[in-house]
């Protein structure tokens, strides 16, 4: 095993005096976090008390950025904002913010509003919280209170989960074998949807019920049965934890870090058996649904192995993407499809805690004599240095990477973390039994062909 | 030659010993919001009574470093944009190694399209303590990992409002590197109007970077192009100036830094945009003499004809031109006239009109309407996102030309937009690919155009070919809309139905003016 924390360039060489200085980082900022959560609860209004830009940069920076998806019904110019302007910052923002909600309960159909306060308010001092407390008994409208300066879109996800726990929840009767999902960081990972909607069919097909929280229409339901649960599911070695950890002092629901979305059968057998002791599902209703899919999905393998066999056998490969995104892969490629993993590139600046567990799950308990350097970066002009600097057949990162795989790697490239600006994904991913497989039609038929 | 508009508002000197522009609002009584008649909004604008005005109810609408500073400033070669700012504001310029390298080299792309950019990523102890040394850091770090020729300082809300010292910064460093440092101050809350923005990096532009003149090219032709002009646009006025004998300077977009040095050599400042140009064209006249014109932008046949004329009348290439424009009417006449026959059956089919409503910036305000005379439809009313005195006489010849029209100014704002959309019914409605559900309609709807990015000649709108390109695809677009029906039955309306049931778009705007 290795670990190099990269603080510079190409991390061996000089440590950064500012590591934060980056060229384009694989993240956005707070606001832009919490505004795509909000967005991803399907009939949550996302008002932004911020300047006019922050909604259009995080359309184009964030919800473009993750597989070129729109904001949905509430995104890109739909999305209520203040528009703030120096007059605000002289005379406060909080009349401006107040007739804003007040507007958009007038106008727009909406279960839920999530007012996300961006830098100038936090800068001018806006006493959001009073604003927002006036509307209680109008309709249910939350405060995310957060900025662009106060961290990354990372953090601006655990922060919307922070204010739906604080502003919305309440004790529930708890309902056997339901779950919550976590860790699935909308917009971040950029098969958010998809990765959602597969884990819930696999894990209702072992008889759990399951609240994605994101994505589901009944959005404001979703959340409001967030306490209801026997267990939360954190998909995410890190992101997500800490509204795990909230819930169970608030609610006594006991969390499981489950590190990673599960991609193939191997892996996400294993995480049903986990899910299934934890419910208390027996294991025989489990083992006979995992036998089934396992014996589907290698069958169909059979139909694309040869091409595969042809195209990218063996291939040294690097994966560039946040960290349960990097953890899933590495273990796919190397657990199943025979790769060599030389280079796992950990983008989304987990916390200095997670960093040790992070290095061990792409370490640890995979095939073959060889582990990936694990690189802790998010600064694009060293992680080029660092692609450059080896030969790799496969690169399974971001749109950033995908020129560069090309011309100075001669690498397959595959986009599969944020930014992805070079596909479109709705509900597409790679997650579950037949995740491998849809990952593997994304990517053999390059290089490959019959006589 | 030079401007015959001396006595324009907006018309001031440029001052380049300021740190930057005046606001739009301040330098060209700039507004985001108006409706009525074009004639009316020219006669308020003479009176100096038109304002700025406090939406209560606002949505998103870009701010002047976020439309789309970052994504500009980003694809100009052998520089480093450095963002002063949040991680968040820089986001958009993530698509810099990636969307303009779609375009193939054999399509006269440079091989080179290899941007770099940085963010300061101005965090919580640097809204306390100031974050000069990491802006100085990140001057460092550019120059060491790509020893630029230009590298482009961007501030924003949050360096602003902590009060950073770019320019002292920008003092103290400058003396030290050979990469010539560009601040542009582009603080979001600065402006309500988005041009603020561009004017504000045309000052950046031409006090720091435009060199004295060594020589004059008399066949170079500065060319501002604009974001949503596609590659086919460039390479059609290049097509058009190469058989006059000219050649493009395009800025900014995949620029060298020396290509803006030399914007002071050129022989004319042409407009593809007339207040997207307008700063630079006048600045480049007061300080280089190079003289300029902002009327009309080459989109349609008869203003590339008249774009192309006044270059030669400019430039004393009269002849020439007029042997290109005959030549090239006999080339593409013919197929306007084809796809104005197309509309003429689709006006019969429809009752004997066809009417588009269209959208979008200044500039396309004042091409979009002759152009659909064009081809033979009518617009009812024409949308536009922000109105300033600098389009004033632009506007005035328009009424000569197409008589009078309904306009609406509403800076992008999507209920504005689809309150207006249903009011007029229009047969087909021409918005921004970003425009929230703007595409659900029971007629028809089609995106304004494309973007940068898109190499294909079907998405070309600028000049002879680009005419056509953009007639025959609004033929295409009025026949199929399934999609927009669909959409339309199938998804929700983000708004409530009061909404349309009530007759003011401008419903939310406080009466009282700013």
């Amino acid at each position: 095993m290795t670990l190099t924390l990269v603080t510079g360039d190409g991390g061996r060489l000089s440590a950064k005096e500012y590591p934060e200085v980056a060229e384009s980082p694989r993240f956005t900022c707070a606001l832009g976090g919490a505004y795509g959560a909000a967005l991803a609860v399907f009939g949550a209004v996302p008002i932004l008390h911020s300047g006019a830009g922050c909604g259009m940069a995080n359309a184009h920076g964030m919800t473009y950025a993750s597989g070129l998806n729109s904001g949905g019904s509430a995104g890109t110019t739909t999305t209520p904002c203040s528009g703030l302007i120096e007059e605000h910052v002289v005379f406060g923002g909080e009349d401006k913010l107040r007739r804003l909600i007040d507007t958009t309960i007038q106008l727009m159909k909406g279960e839920l509003y999530v007012v996300i306060s961006g830098c100038v308010p936090a800068l001018i001092g806006d006493d959001v919280d009073s604003v927002v407390a006036e509307f209680k008994d109008r309709a249910p409208v939350i405060h995310v209170k957060t900025s662009g300066f106060v961290g990354n879109s990372y953090l601006g996800y655990n922060q919307f989960l922070d204010a739906v726990i604080d502003g919305i929840l309440r004790p529930r009767a708890v309902e056997r074998k339901l779950v919550n999902l976590f860790g699935v960081v909308p917009n971040q990972n950029i098969f958010w949807k998809g990765e959602l909607r597969t884990l819930k069919a696999l894990l209702e097909d072992i008889g759990a019920k399951v609240n994605t929280v994101f994505s589901d229409f009944g959005a404001l339901g979703a959340l409001e049965r967030i306490p209801a649960a026997e267990l939360n599911l954190v998909f995410n070695p890190w992101c997500g934890l800490e509204a795990a950890k909230k819930l169970q002092d608030r609610f006594g629901t006991p969390f499981e870090a489950l590190d990673f979305v599960p991609q193939g059968p191997r892996d996400t057998g294993d995480m049903l058996r986990l899910v299934a002791r934890k419910l208390k599902i027996p294991s025989r209703k489990a083992e006979s649904y995992i036998a089934a899919e396992e014996k589907n999905v290698y069958r169909y393998m059979e139909y694309l192995a040869e091409m595969f066999m042809i195209s990218m056998p063996h291939a040294f490969n690097a994966v560039v993407a946040d960290s349960r995104t990097a953890i899933s892969l590495v273990r796919f490629g190397s657990n199943e499809l025979g790769w060599n993993p030389e280079l796992a590139i950990v983008t989304d600046d987990p916390p200095e805690w997670a960093v040790e567990g992070i290095t061990k799950k792409l370490t640890e308990g995979l095939e073959g004599p060889g582990v990936p350097r694990v690189l802790f970066d998010y600064d694009s002009h060293t992680i080029r240095q660092e692609l450059k600097a080896q030969p790799l057949q496969v690169i399974l990162g971001s749109s950033l990477e995908k020129y560069i795989a090309a011309t100075e790697n001669e690498a397959f490239h595959l986009s599969v973390s944020y930014p992805a600006y070079d596909r479109l994904i709705v509900d597409r991913c790679y997650a579950g039994f037949r995740g491998g497989l849809n990952m593997l039609e994304d990517m053999s038929h390059s290089f490959a062909g019959p006589l | 030659m030079t401007s015959d508009r001396e006595e324009t508002a907006g018309n001031g000197r440029i001052n380049l010993d300021d740190n930057t522009c005046p606001t739009r609002e301040q330098r060209a009584n700039g507004i985001n919001a108006f409706k009525g008649k074009a004639s009316e909004l020219v006669d308020k604008a003479r009176k100096g009574e038109l304002r700025n005005c406090e939406r209560d109810f606002h949505q998103n609408s870009g701010c002047i470093l976020n439309f789309y500073l970052t994504v500009r400033v980003a694809t100009i070669r052998d520089a480093v944009m450095i963002v002063h700012a949040p991680v968040g504001c820089s986001a958009p310029a993530a698509l810099y190694r990636e969307v303009f390298r779609r375009l193939w080299t054999s399509m006269n792309r440079a091989a080179d399209f290899d941007f770099h950019w940085l963010t300061t990523n101005i965090g919580e102890k640097d809204v306390i303590y100031g974050a000069a040394d990491k802006l100085k850091f990140a001057i460092d770090e550019a120059v060491r990992r790509h020893d630029p020729q230009a590298i482009f300082i961007l501030t924003s809300c949050a360096s602003g409002i902590i009060g950073e010292d770019v320019e002292g910064v920008v003092t103290e460093v400058q003396p030290k590197i050979s990469a010539s440092l560009v601040p542009i101050h582009c603080e979001g809350i600065r402006s309500r109007i988005i041009q603020t923005g561009y004017d504000a990096f045309w000052h950046g532009i031409l006090k720091y970077l435009v060199k004295p003149a060594k020589k004059r090219r008399k066949d170079m032709v500065n060319v501002a192009s604009m974001l949503s002009y596609t590659w086919q646009d460039r390479a059609e006025l290049a097509r058009l100036l190469g058989k006059v004998g000219l050649v493009p300077n395009f800025v900014p977009e995949f620029a060298r830094v020396s290509d803006f040095e030399a914007l002071s050599e050129a022989a004319v400042t042409a407009p593809v945009c007339p207040t997207y140009t307008d700063y630079l064209s006048r600045g480049l006249e007061q300080e280089h003499g190079v003289p300029y014109f902002l009327y009309p932008s080459p989109i349609g046949i008869a203003n590339t004809d008249e774009w192309l004329r006044t270059l030669g009348r400019m430039l004393g290439l009269e002849d020439r031109v007029e042997e290109v424009i005959k030549e090239e009417r006999a080339h593409w006449i013919p197929k306007m006239d084809a796809i104005r026959a197309g509309f003429e059956k689709v006006k019969k089919a429809n009752g004997g009109d066809y009417r588009i409503m269209g959208s979008l910036g200044q500039g396309r305000l004042v091409t979009q309407t002759p152009f659909f005379h064009e081809l033979g439809v009518t617009t009812p009313v024409a949308l536009c996102q922000d109105f300033d005195d600098l389009l004033l006489e632009d506007v005035e010849n328009l009424l000569k030309r197409v008589g009078d029209f309904d306009i609406v100014v509403n800076t992008f704002q999507a209920a504005e937009v689809a309150h207006t959309a249903r009011a007029y019914n229009p047969d087909m409605v021409l918005s921004c690919p970003f425009q929230g559900s703007a595409y659900k309609r029971e007629k028809g709807m089609t995106r304004i155009h494309a973007l940068r990015g898109d190499g294909r000649g079907w998405s070309a709108q600028a000049g002879y070919a680009g005419a056509v390109a953009c007639g025959s695809f609004l033929l295409q677009a009025t026949r199929n809309r399934s999609f927009q029906n669909v959409m339309l039955a199938k998804t929700e309306d983000p708004y409530k139905d009061w909404w349309y049931g009530q007759p003011d778009p401008y419903y939310f705007h406080r009466k009282e003016a700013l």
